[in-house]
């Protein structure tokens, strides 16, 4: 598996956080009260650990533990990566009602709020991305968010990647007024993508140890 | 590169729980002032004891820290120091986070760093 | 092999300015340099004053705002971004018609900011616009349904219990019932203690789950088809027990004391035992104390009442008439 080292932890949690930290103003822009978000921990595993670790952990704290709600961007450029925002359903909906206001019950998530959903993944998603590119002084493309609905396995798998891929896993920490959600971002990269990736960070290391 | 005059050494004390945020830091107020003396802290407890120690004329403080936050780190050196300039860095720029900085009578910058944006912050030194 | 036409300029132009939603583009410099006729006529400027304008000078009010976010993430990340209807509230000033423009009554509107590369024009980002307003007049509707068919039901939103719907209709058959064969009909009148302070000091959300955990416990100890147990007010629950006489009502509402002094819900701020507990009030209509189903309901709620003042946590009977 990946072994980071600790300069390189060091330098992607610190990359995340500011990204999921510019996610947060724009999301507490929307509805005008404090957001905070941060990135306690980054790991790399393959996306079969990656579907049971989020299987384990999200269902531990669900109420149905074969629902999760992802939302999915696809970027390429410096390196292609699928990029996935997750929640357990019932989570995402609580998300989804502290950011929409709405008094709705928790069983009815209808189009416009898995629109909802789609824009805050977009925000978070291109938060994380954007920041990466911008200290890697390197270009990206995105896409469109698109919303998923299913198991961790499922949806990891919605970009058609390979079991033994591997999934760079960012813990996330939502917090708004006195409400604390954990998600997952996930980004599956393939071989070539995790050598881009790493070259990128070394790179970037190299810069702000003045050697570059 | 921004045009920024060399000035008697003056010390800056740079804390941030990510030691990849302080070297960066640390190479950009080097290339700007290579006489400048620059300080390191991991957390808000040991940015104290460092001010004590190298008496800064300006600190960068991220705020978003495990156990003593920026926020009152920064309140507890404002209250060593009235005069010091402190310039809080943070990604998320929230009113609340930006009311909270005024009222402290502190700076308050954006990251992720960069050279022109620590351009800025050593002008606060005077540099 | 047959040659394929691009589509003519003419063409393009045509249906650019035929299809039913905005489109906009702005070149790197957030000029206009695209502008068709659907937001000619629904942002009520014409073609010539956007064309060339600069997008926040078209429309202020957007600096700073999400849009603005979004052209700045597709001119110079790349980056698409997707503008929701339920947490953008039409940020674009557009509008039906004339008359909706003079009482600002904006369409609905979802939006997409997606960055576009012009050869030999550099980076563009175009914004397309959807009126959303009969999917969200539609949405709207089958809320506003869906609440009206929950009133309609029998069962109580919150708990999943019977409702007071539920319970009125359900008393009047019992009683009829009683009356007809001269059958004894319990009513217990059951309130949670110091609720209102339990919602104060720990919020509604969890006064909201102590509810329903109430609810559930209680209701699980119904023994008979006919017995039901109904939630009557906001911490007020009533079961209603047929063919059951006081002795037996009173020794069902102990057991019921006890149960949800079991529960031990914590509750710092209620009574001495320091977790939830509940007051019961019991009134039985008997042959010998044969009275309709308001002064049953009275003699239950008196005696609700006296087990309140008596100390909380406890079972009061009263003999109705």
């Amino acid at each position: 598996m990946v072994e980071l080292s600790e300069l390189e932890n060091d330098a992607l949690i610190e990359i995340f956080n500011i990204g999921v930290g510019q996610a947060a103003a724009s999301m507490s822009a929307l509805v005008s009260e404090e957001v905070r978000m941060s990135v306690p921990s980054i790991s790399f595993i393959s996306r079969a650990d990656a579907a049971r670790l989020l299987g384990s952990r999200l269902a531990a704290e669900a109420e149905a533990p074969d629902r999760i709600c992802g939302v999915s961007q696809h970027y390429e450029g410096a390196f292609d990566t699928d990029a996935i925002l997750m929640f357990p359903e019932d989570k995402s909906l609580e998300l989804v009602r502290l950011m929409v206001g709405e008094t709705v019950p928790l069983q009815e998530l209808t189009d416009m709020e898995q629109e909802a959903m789609c824009e805050i993944g977009n925000i978070i998603l291109n938060a994380c991305i954007g920041t990466l590119a911008n200290v890697f002084e390197q270009e990206l493309r995105g896409s469109l968010p698109e919303y998923h609905v299913g198991t961790s396995d499922e949806i990891l798998g919605v970009s058609g990647s390979e079991p033994d891929s591997v999934v760079l896993m960012l813990h996330i920490d939502f917090a708004l007024d006195k409400h604390q959600i954990l998600g997952y971002v996930a980004f599956v990269l393939d071989i070539s993508a995790l050598h881009d990736l790493k070259e990128q960070i070394n790179r970037y290391i190299a810069r702000a140890m003045g050697q570059a | 590169m921004t045009d920024v005059t060399p000035e008697r050494t003056k010390t800056v004390l740079i804390v941030d729980d990510s030691r990849v945020s302080r070297m960066m830091a640390r190479q950009y107020i080097l290339h700007l002032q290579p006489g400048w003396n620059v300080v390191e802290a991991g957390t808000g407890e040991e940015s104290l004891d460092k001010a004590r120690a190298a008496l800064p004329d300006l600190v960068l403080m991220d705020v978003n820290m495990p156990g003593m936050g920026g926020i009152a780190a920064a309140e507890q050196l404002r209250r060593l120091a009235p005069a010091l300039p402190i310039s809080l860095l943070t990604a998320n720029v929230q009113s609340a986070t930006r009311e909270r900085a005024e009222a402290l009578g502190l700076g308050f910058m954006e990251k992720p760093i960069t050279e022109a944006r620590i351009a800025q912050l050593l002008a606060l030194a005077g540099g | 092999m047959t040659t394929v036409r691009e589509p003519s300029l003419d063409l393009l132009h045509s249906v650019l300015n035929a299809v039913t939603l905005g489109a906009v583009v702005l070149d790197h410099d957030r000029r206009v340099v695209l502008w068709n006729d659907w937001m000619s006529e629904h942002a009520q400027i014409p073609q010539q004053q956007a064309l060339g304008a600069d997008f926040l000078a078209l429309f202020p009010a957007l600096r700073g705002s999400r849009v603005d976010a979004a052209i700045d993430q597709a001119l110079r990340h790349h980056f698409p971004s997707l503008l929701s209807q339920s947490l953008n509230k039409a940020p674009f000033p557009l509008y039906a018609n004339a008359a909706a423009a003079r009482l600002d009554e904006r369409l609905q509107q979802a939006v997409a900011v997606t960055p576009v590369d012009v050869v030999d024009g550099g980076r563009h980002c175009l914004i397309q616009i959807t009126d959303v307003s009969i999917a969200v007049g539609r949405e709207k509707l089958l809320r506003e349904q869906t609440l009206v068919l929950r009133s309609q039901t029998f069962a109580d939103g919150l708990t999943g219990i019977a409702n007071r719907r539920h319970f009125d209709v359900a008393i009047e058959r019992e009683h009829r019932r009683a009356r007809r064969h001269g059958t004894p009909l319990s009513l217990l009148m059951i309130d949670i203690d110091h609720f209102k302070a339990y919602n104060d000091h720990y919020g509604h959300q969890k006064g909201d789950q102590c509810l329903i955990q109430v609810a559930a416990a209680l209701s699980g100890m119904l023994k008979r088809s006919a017995d039901l147990m109904a939630r009557y007010g906001g911490e007020e629950f009533a079961m209603i027990l047929p063919d059951t006489d006081t002795a037996q009502a009173t020794q069902m509402a102990e057991a019921i004391r006890a149960r949800a002094e079991a529960l031990a819900i914590a509750h710092a701020h209620g009574g001495a035992s320091g977790v939830v507990t509940v007051s019961i009030g019991v009134a039985t209509r008997s042959v010998a104390s044969a009275v309709n189903i308001d002064t049953l309901i009275g003699a239950a709620d008196r005696a609700l009442y006296r087990a309140k003042k008596n100390g909380r946590n406890r079972v009061e009977a009263q003999t109705p008439g």
